[in-house]
């Protein structure tokens, strides 16, 4: 893994009595795609809105390239954030032209850049049309054109997959990876755990505004025990499992008489395709990757559906709005 | 402020300009503004240039007597009028009904007109019916009593003085009426278009994409000053309106006291909608639909609209009562209250200028509780948020 370039450190935030970011702490490396994901309610937006001075923290620090991040840092940022937003009434290229400005671009440069990337986004043909009157597909490239206009160093979108038909997430993902190619850090945030994992190359999972784990997506799914598939001929309860030592892993489940282990650390697989021999055929004999989702049931206790539904409830016992409606109070520089 | 920081302002400030006045709106609305001004100047004095004489028909008599006392009756009302001799009362009946004629002195002793007007013809001494009624009964008293003639000559009213100098005058105050209700538009018009600026902003969710580089006070700032630099050129345009109209018309408000109290009304939209313009901002930032905008702001229109319903109270009576004063000097409706004032001839200009000054200061502090105001509650969705919440520290963390 390359170097850091955006560090998270110590991120707390609390609203009334939801704490939304309890210590959390993990690093973004350089000219990645980097997943930051975690149920409904994790504390992502919060984060994400804190890189821009959007949301206060009551303690923590956010450095890029190790300085902590100030307002010129933020200049060279690309923000989607998860309420999508434009002026309605606004002329398309008149907007895009404006938010390049707005990141200290003179205006003939900012007019070059607003053409090229509506172009380069499908909406070339669109130039005058005001953003209402737009389709729902076009105004998310619309979004996307905003944040990446100016040539950020740091893409910051967040939920960009969020409403997206399966072409469209494929094309998001496309122009992520091809930012992430151009040397931009591109930081995204999503609930959908299994949706993006073959779309970053690593991940930070949080839940309760805490990490749970992070790093590249093959290690994660990988894990210490890596899992190995075994199916064995005329066996569809897998039983012939049973006769293997407790010291080379452990049964997590078995699939349709596929006996899936979690092998132990340093544990000898060919032991197991042994035994699977003497037992029958074996039919199937692999290692598998864990899903993201699998990943953080693991390392929580709770699954991404159960954690999200803990969250509303607790927001709603605090009196808060649910995610969706959350508050950001105070705004500070 | 940095150089950034008034870059970001201005860029604003720039979107706002463009994007309102290029709109068919602003177009429309700023040349109604504008013929309205100019017909209210210019239309009285073209209307009052270009009146015919009035024709007053002569019944029997002494036709050479009689055409005096008509004459020096249209010098009375101000009026020119034409003497036209009719044969009978039928025929002079006739003519009155048909409109040829404006009123008919029968005899010198009855006038006939074609409608009283309500109040009686002879109470309304300053028209043409009144002066006729009351010159024809003097002639007819000389007649009879041949010593009044005498006394007549040594003249018949009374002196009357007053104790304090008059104020001002019907022209001042209409002038006045109209300035205020101006003033009054332009606040509220424009108010209101920052609050539903700002009430755009919150609901398209935009605002969390401009304060990713743009800090609140910036986009604060730059709106109202766009929208400012919009309500001076229209202002402005108005004012200009007023003096060209008020010239070429040769009209006698440009002349008098009326160009000092437009001029004051000019100051008064500038100064006031400086004081207004944060607090409308504010409460276009408490709401999470622009639908809501329109009832957040009616508490900041109040002080205004109290000023204004007042303000024809002064106008038509002599004198304000220490009530208006006091709204004169109080910055909410100060923009109102002090052209009104000043209008009916009631403070002298340096009050003005006080006041003009006091609604400066209370700008600034406007400002500020506006400005945190703004802060708390433009990223925060959800339901409208309580003004309590965001002005108590502790609980706008919540």
């Amino acid at each position: 893994m390359t170097t850091a370039e955006l560090e998270f450190d110590g991120l707390r935030r609390t609203f009334g009595t939801v704490t939304a970011l309890d210590g959390l702490t993990f690093a973004v490396p350089a000219g990645q795609v980097f997943g930051f994901l975690g149920p409904n309610g994790a504390g992502k937006t919060t984060t994400m809105r804190a890189i821009f001075g959007v949301a206060s923290l009551d303690a923590g620090q956010i450095r890029w390239r190790g300085e902590p991040v100030a307002e010129q840092a933020r200049q060279r940022f690309g923000y989607m954030p998860e309420e999508r937003g434009l002026y309605p009434s606004m002329k398309l290229l008149e907007q895009i032209e404006y938010f390049a400005m707005l990141h200290d671009m003179p205006a003939a440069a900012a007019r070059k850049a607003a053409t090229h990337w509506l172009r380069r986004l499908g909406l070339g043909d669109r130039e005058d049309a005001r953003v209402d009157a737009l389709s729902h597909g076009n105004q998310q490239r619309a979004q996307l054109a905003a944040a990446l206009v100016h040539d950020p160093e740091l893409l910051v979108l967040d939920e960009p997959f969020a409403g997206l038909d399966p072409g469209g997430v494929d094309d998001m993902s496309a122009i992520l990876a091809d930012r992430a190619r151009a040397g931009v850090t591109v930081l995204f945030s999503s609930h959908q755990l299994d949706l993006v994992e073959d779309i970053c190359e690593a991940v930070a999972i949080i839940h309760h505004g805490r990490l749970v784990v992070s790093g590249l997506v093959a290690d994660l799914q990988r894990g210490e025990r890596p899992r190995l598939a075994v199916r064995v001929g005329g066996d569809p309860g897998g039983d012939w499992a049973a006769a293997m030592p407790a010291q080379l892993g452990e049964i997590e489940t078995v699939r349709a008489g596929t006996v899936l282990f979690a092998l132990s650390p340093g544990a000898d697989s060919q032991q197991i395709l042994d035994i699977a021999r003497a037992a029958g055929t074996v039919e199937h004999f692999s290692f598998e990757a864990r899903r993201l989702s699998e990943v953080f049931r693991h390392a929580t206790g709770a699954s991404v559906g159960q954690a999200e539904a803990e969250h509303a409830a607790a927001a709603r016992a605090a009196g808060a709005p649910e995610a969706g409606g959350r508050t950001t109070a105070g705004v500070t520089r | 402020m940095n150089q950034r920081s008034l870059r970001m302002t201005w860029l604003v400030a720039r979107r706002e300009l463009l994007q309102r006045g290029r709109t068919r709106i602003f177009a429309v609305s700023t040349i109604i503004l504008l013929v309205a001004v100019a017909l209210g100047v210019a239309l009285p004095a073209i209307l009052s240039r270009g009146a015919k004489p009035e024709r007053v028909g002569v019944v029997g008599g002494s036709p050479a007597t009689l055409a005096v006392i008509v004459k020096e009756a249209g010098r009375l009302a101000d009026v020119q009028v034409t003497v036209v001799p009719e044969p009978d009362v039928a025929t002079a009946k006739a003519a009155l009904r048909s409109g040829d004629l404006g009123a008919v002195l029968v005899n010198g002793v009855e006038v006939l007109v074609k409608q009283v007007p309500i109040g009686g013809a002879s109470s309304s001494g300053g028209t043409l019916p009144g002066a006729l009624a009351q010159l024809a009964g003097l002639s007819r008293l000389f007649d009879q009593v041949p010593a009044a003639a005498a006394a007549a000559a040594n003249g018949i009213a009374l002196p009357v003085h007053g104790l304090i100098a008059p104020s001002g005058t019907l022209a001042n105050r209409l002038t006045g009426l109209f300035t205020v209700v101006l003033v009054w538009v332009m606040i509220s018009v424009y108010g209101s278009q920052i609050a539903l600026g700002i009430g755009e902003e919150k609901s398209s969710r935009v605002v969390e994409v401009l304060l990713a580089s743009v800090r609140p006070a910036q986009l604060l700032t730059g709106k109202v000053l766009g929208i400012g630099l919009l309500a001076l050129a229209q202002a402005a345009a108005m004012v200009f309106a007023f003096v060209v109209a008020g010239f070429a018309a040769g009209s006698s408000l440009v002349h008098g006291a009326a160009i000092g109290i437009v001029l004051i009304g000019g100051v008064f939209v500038v100064v006031g909608y400086a004081f207004y313009c944060t607090a409308f901002a504010a409460a276009g930032s408490l709401v999470s639909r622009q639908s809501d905008v329109n009832s957040t702001i009616m508490p900041v229109q109040l002080p205004l609209i109290i000023a204004y319903a007042l303000s024809y109270t002064v106008l038509y009576a002599n004198g304000a009562n220490a009530f208006y004063h006091v709204l004169g000097f109080l910055p909410p409706t100060a923009p109102v209250a002090m052209p009104v004032l000043y209008a009916a001839g009631d403070v002298p200009l340096w009050q003005v200028v006080v006041s003009a000054l006091l609604c400066a200061a209370g700008t600034v502090w406007m400002a500020r509780i506006a400005a945190r105001i703004y802060t708390r509650s433009i990223l925060r969705t959800g339901a409208r948020v309580p003004l309590k919440q965001v002005l108590r520290r502790d609980l706008a963390q919540a």
